[in-house]
């Protein structure tokens, strides 16, 4: 199988919940262990520190592996601690980043259209994944202005979010969801049977999650043998290169 | 893939092992407010334990946990039609502490039942409190098992609390649900210090390199499996295991030897042909 996991992070937590990965070097033997081959990452200071300094941490620390992707954090375009948009996006061109994380709740932001506008009308076109976690409302109203976004909802699930995302899935065809907390009981397996596999991105949420679990309740899902590959790697890959940096 | 458990590559081979047999120690039942559940019944419930390899679970419905004499009878109901798949707590709701006394005397000698199941934070009733004495000394009195949601920090069921219970009750079995889920020092200090605490997997096997350090600093023969069916995958928590730092004997303490321990003096033979252990 062709895993390539789409959440997964290395760096210091300020407060830990469980496991510790440091280093890049840290999750690729983490990665080895399970036999995943490729990953989309973060760093954590992209989320705990900042994302100045995360963004060019996951650069610098993935650069010499290819088997990581680096993802960077978004701010709001006003105050220009990353640049101005046409100075970010050149900066994903030339570090290769083809995906961005948003952490509206740490960073203390409204994800919407009027702080993100300018941004997210360059996202969209150029078909650059968005990754962010299960904050509903703020996703619907997102949605409801910019409904062609690429959107990856990640870290949803460990509570059934079945009721919250099906309407968001239903009406949006860019939204996809990541599975590395998505513990419901055969979720997977109905999830598919209702909306095909595409939507579905395996991700092992590391290291805050059991590098291992989304991984066997995917391998061990009720779907079919093409769906499975799918969503362990397939539909990531398809994603990302889709990007039009 | 480096990891070299022979279980774990049975399991990702086949969604299941033979080897290596799988008991659920924290089942539910029925559909729960909150969440949808693609197979909240005993057939569906079936069908994803065969899957899995899961041989026998061990459950409180849903319906017991607000209503109990009406749940604890349909739990009865389901482990009498599937004798040797699922077996029953008999929960107790403290806020009425009558219908709790009527449900011990009910349910204490029913084959299908082996033990108790509270609820501390779902109740808001504190595990120590006295409405639960009356359970907690049938169980001391006949050895049975004693299932209780734990949640770290919590003034209802934190692990503390389990600390303070296992001696006055040396022949009670107790099962921390969750873990002590957050205030994992003090569960596992809990556990390692009274003979009579294991640590229960549900949720807490999500977090990562928590079951190594529960088997490095307590032992796998105090660590059990659960997964709250028909909430979450067995398959999540069986990969946790099987991907946790620790040795493929840790692996069959956890996922069906503990509990057939536990279970030996319950079991009787599944009548459907479901997989053993």
């Amino acid at each position: 199988m062709d895993w390539f996991d789409c959440n997964c992070g290395f760096g210091v937590p300020a407060k830990p919940l469980g496991g510790v990965l440091r280093s890049a070097a840290d999750l690729i033997g983490e990665l080895e262990f399970c036999g995943v081959g490729e990953a989309l990452i973060y760093h954590v200071a992209m989320e705990a520190e900042s994302a100045q300094v995360g963004n060019r941490l996951a650069c610098e620390e993935t650069q010499d592996d290819p088997r990581l992707h680096p993802t960077w954090a978004v701010l709001p375009p006003q105050t220009e601690e990353l640049g101005t948009v046409e100075e970010f996006l050149a900066g994903m061109r030339q570090h290769d980043v083809r995906a961005l994380r948003a952490y509206p709740e740490e960073h203390r932001y409204r994800l919407d259209g009027l702080t993100f506008g300018s941004l997210l009308e360059e996202l969209v076109p150029r078909r650059i994944p968005l990754m962010t976690g299960p904050h509903w409302q703020v996703i619907a109203d997102l949605l409801s202005d910019f409904p062609e976004l690429t959107l990856i909802i990640r870290n949803h699930g460990n509570w059934g979010d079945d009721r919250y995302f099906r309407p968001l899935i239903e009406r949006y065809p860019r939204v996809h969801l990541d599975t590395s907390d998505y513990q419901q009981a055969e979720g997977v397996s109905d999830f598919v049977r209702r909306y095909g596999p595409d939507r579905l991105l395996y991700g092992s949420g590391a290291p805050t999650l059991q590098m291992g679990a989304a991984l066997l309740s995917l391998a061990g899902a009720d779907v079919p043998a093409e769906a499975r590959e799918a969503i362990a790697g397939g539909n990531l890959r398809r994603l990302l290169s889709e990007v039009q940096p | 893939m480096r990891n070299d458990s022979e279980i774990a590559r049975e399991f990702l081979a086949h969604g299941r092992s033979e080897a290596c047999p799988v008991i659920d120690m924290h089942g539910h039942y029925g559909p729960y407010r909150g969440i949808y559940f693609p197979k909240p019944w005993a057939d569906g419930m079936l069908e994803t334990m065969d899957r899995c390899g899961v041989a026998c679970i061990v459950c409180s419905s849903h319906a017991s946990l607000v209503d109990p004499a009406r749940g604890n009878r349909e739990m009865a109901e389901v482990a009498r039609a599937h004798t040797g798949r699922f077996y029953a707590y008999c929960a107790i709701n403290p806020n009425y502490p009558h219908v709790a006394e009527e449900e011990i005397r009910r349910y204490g000698e029913d084959g299908g039942f082996v033990g108790f199941k509270f609820h501390p934070s779902g109740h808001s009733y504190p595990i120590t409190g006295p409405n639960y004495v009356p359970a907690l000394e049938y169980a001391n009195e006949h050895k049975l098992l004693l299932l209780s949601h734990s949640w770290g920090e919590s003034q209802y069921d934190r692990p503390g609390l389990f600390g303070e219970l296992a001696p006055k009750y040396p022949d009670v079995t107790f099962l921390m649900g969750h873990a002590g889920y957050g205030e994992w020092d003090s569960a596992l200090a809990v556990a390692r210090e009274h003979p009579n605490v294991y640590l229960e997997l549900t949720a807490a096997h999500r977090v990562s390199g928590i079951i190594t350090r529960m088997v490095e600093e307590v032992g796998s023969h105090k660590v059990v499996f659960g997964t709250d069916l028909p909430w979450f995958d067995p398959l999540y928590g069986i990969g946790a295991v099987c991907f946790s730092r620790i040795s493929d004997q840790d692996r069959h303490n956890i996922l069906h030897s503990n509990a057939e321990r536990m279970l030996a003096r319950f079991r009787e033979p599944a009548q459907d042909g479901g997989c053993h252990t």
